[in-house]
């Protein structure tokens, strides 16, 4: 079992991983900004090749390595586990690496070339772009939130029906594998857990709707397009997680206070129902939507400025990956390598929003 | 109806914002009555700090261009006659002065000076 978990997020790590380059906009590359009709420069399309090149035959060379290696009768599951986990650690940094040292290379490149000379560096706005958007309404956010809270009612009537002890972590197999003595707290640990993630998901709804819609200068209607629809879908993939987490959290509650409701087959099935699901939705989203919605075909003719082209921002993009501007109040800002959203490292209420229910959970676990 | 801004221009970014608003304005594009994006909407579009919106704001307040009401935000005025008291149209013609003084300075004869008005006029008022 933890194999097939295993081999399911590594190719799903590779394929995403090797294929980011081609998701993004074609004038960000490697978290540098590049004027449009730079932006398929020779070098540049070599640096996104040797890229993907790298991580998909590492990736590949790696995962036929652990699926030959588990063949092997001898291999215990503990070490299945830390190697499989080593692996895919090791692709992410390799990715890292790669991106770091691409990063330089095209850094270096747009200095030595000097493409921003000739141009305008400007920043356009739509003034009815707030009124277009259509992220989701914060209270759908709140709907979820109704179904733990019914949980932990319906938790509390039962209090005599749960076990002396109540598990904490759930194995592989989906059978609990460490429990904790049952409490008023520990009884309902799960599930404020839950609480704490919806909570954050509604603030990450929320931030993003104070977000800053940035439009491309030389594409100002298509970009907008994209970024609406980026903000819409990006809003209904968190939902949709949203949704699947409040039901893989609420149904372990129930069958840890319905031993009955213990079935082997769904024990199993439903966590990783939850992870092959996640990463499909992540993936179709990640194909579908592009960076900043930028694989969103939209028609539209757009007048031609060829002297101006987008602010590039680069100064404020430390390493091309973290944002940090004082003056900029989005919270979040949309991902330079990647898709979806980051943070906006100058405004500190994105921290609250990401780390202060990180915290909590931990606590959470801790005292339980 | 977009406005652009060039972070390196010499022009301050408030003026920038005011004046393309003001153009928007003149076209016809922006109406009485219409409302512009909140100042927390509208500065983080354009990555620029929320002073420097809520300064072109309230410059165009001072100008009579719009109203700032609590809630609502800043509504676009009527553009009515009364706007155009003695007071402004001087405000306006000193401003006029000195451009086209430099425009003749550097050597721009009369005619080229009304031309440029009239295409001025022409873009802003056509189609």
């Amino acid at each position: 079992m933890p194999l097939a978990i295993f081999l399911i997020t590594l190719a799903f790590l590779i394929v995403v991983q090797s294929a980011i380059p081609f998701l993004l906009k074609r004038t960000i590359v490697f978290g540098v900004t590049i004027p449009e009709e730079h932006a398929m420069d020779s070098s540049l399309v070599s640096f996104r090749r040797k890229y993907s090149a790298a991580v998909f035959i590492i990736g590949t060379i790696s995962l036929i390595f652990l699926v030959l290696w588990s063949a092997n009768a001898s291999v215990s599951e503990n070490q299945l586990v830390i190697t499989g986990l080593a692996i895919q650690t090791g692709l992410l940094l390799l990715s890292m690496a790669l991106y770091l040292f691409f990063h330089a290379k095209t850094t270096n490149l747009k200095k030595v070339k000097d493409w921003n000379s000739r141009f305008t560096q400007i920043r356009v706005a739509d003034l009815q772009s707030h009124s277009k958007d259509s992220i989701l309404p914060n209270f759908m956010y709140v709907l979820p939130m109704f179904v733990t809270v019914g949980l932990i009612v319906y938790t509390a009537s039962q209090y005599n029906l749960l076990p002396d002890q109540i598990p904490i972590h759930w194995g592989p197999s989906g059978e609990p594998d460490a429990f904790s003595q049952k409490t008023p707290f520990s009884s309902i640990a799960l599930l404020l857990m839950l609480l704490v993630l919806q909570v954050m998901m509604l603030g990450i709804n929320a931030a993003a709707k104070l977000s800053g819609v940035k439009l491309n200068a030389g594409k100002k209607k298509s970009s907008q397009l994209q970024q609406l629809a980026f903000r819409k879908y990006t809003s209904w993939f968190l939902l949709l997680t949203t949704i699947l987490l409040t039901i893989l959290f609420g149904f372990m509650q129930l069958t840890t206070i319905h031993g009955a409701l213990q079935n082997d087959t769904l024990m199993m099935a439903l966590p990783l129902g939850f992870l092959v699901l996640m990463l499909a939705l992540s993936a179709v989203y990640a194909f579908k939507v592009g960076q900043g919605g930028s694989r969103i075909p939209v028609s539209i003719e757009e007048d031609e400025t060829s002297s101006v082209t987008d602010d590039d921002m680069d100064d404020h993009w430390k390493l091309g990956v973290f944002y940090v501007n004082k003056q900029d109040p989005s919270i979040f800002v949309e991902k330079r390598f990647g898709i979806g959203w980051s943070i906006n490292f100058g405004n500190p209420i994105g921290y609250l929003v990401l780390f202060v229910p990180i915290v909590l959970i931990l606590l959470i676990a801790f005292f339980v | 109806m977009f406005i652009q801004i060039e972070p390196s221009s010499d022009i301050p970014i408030y003026t920038q914002v005011a004046n393309q608003i003001i153009e928007l304005i003149a076209r016809g594009q922006l109406k009485g009555g219409d409302t512009l994006p909140s100042v927390r909407a509208l500065a983080s579009d354009l990555s620029v700090n929320m002073h420097t919106v809520n300064k072109s704001y309230h410059e165009l307040e001072q100008k009579g261009i719009l109203r700032i009401v609590p809630k609502s935000g800043a509504v676009i005025n009527p553009i009515v006659q009364e706007w155009l008291t003695n007071e402004n149209s001087r405000k306006i013609i000193g401003q006029l002065k000195p451009i086209i003084a430099e425009a003749l300075v550097l050597g721009m004869s009369p005619d080229e000076i009304r031309q440029h008005a009239s295409s001025i006029l022409n873009d802003l008022k056509g189609e």
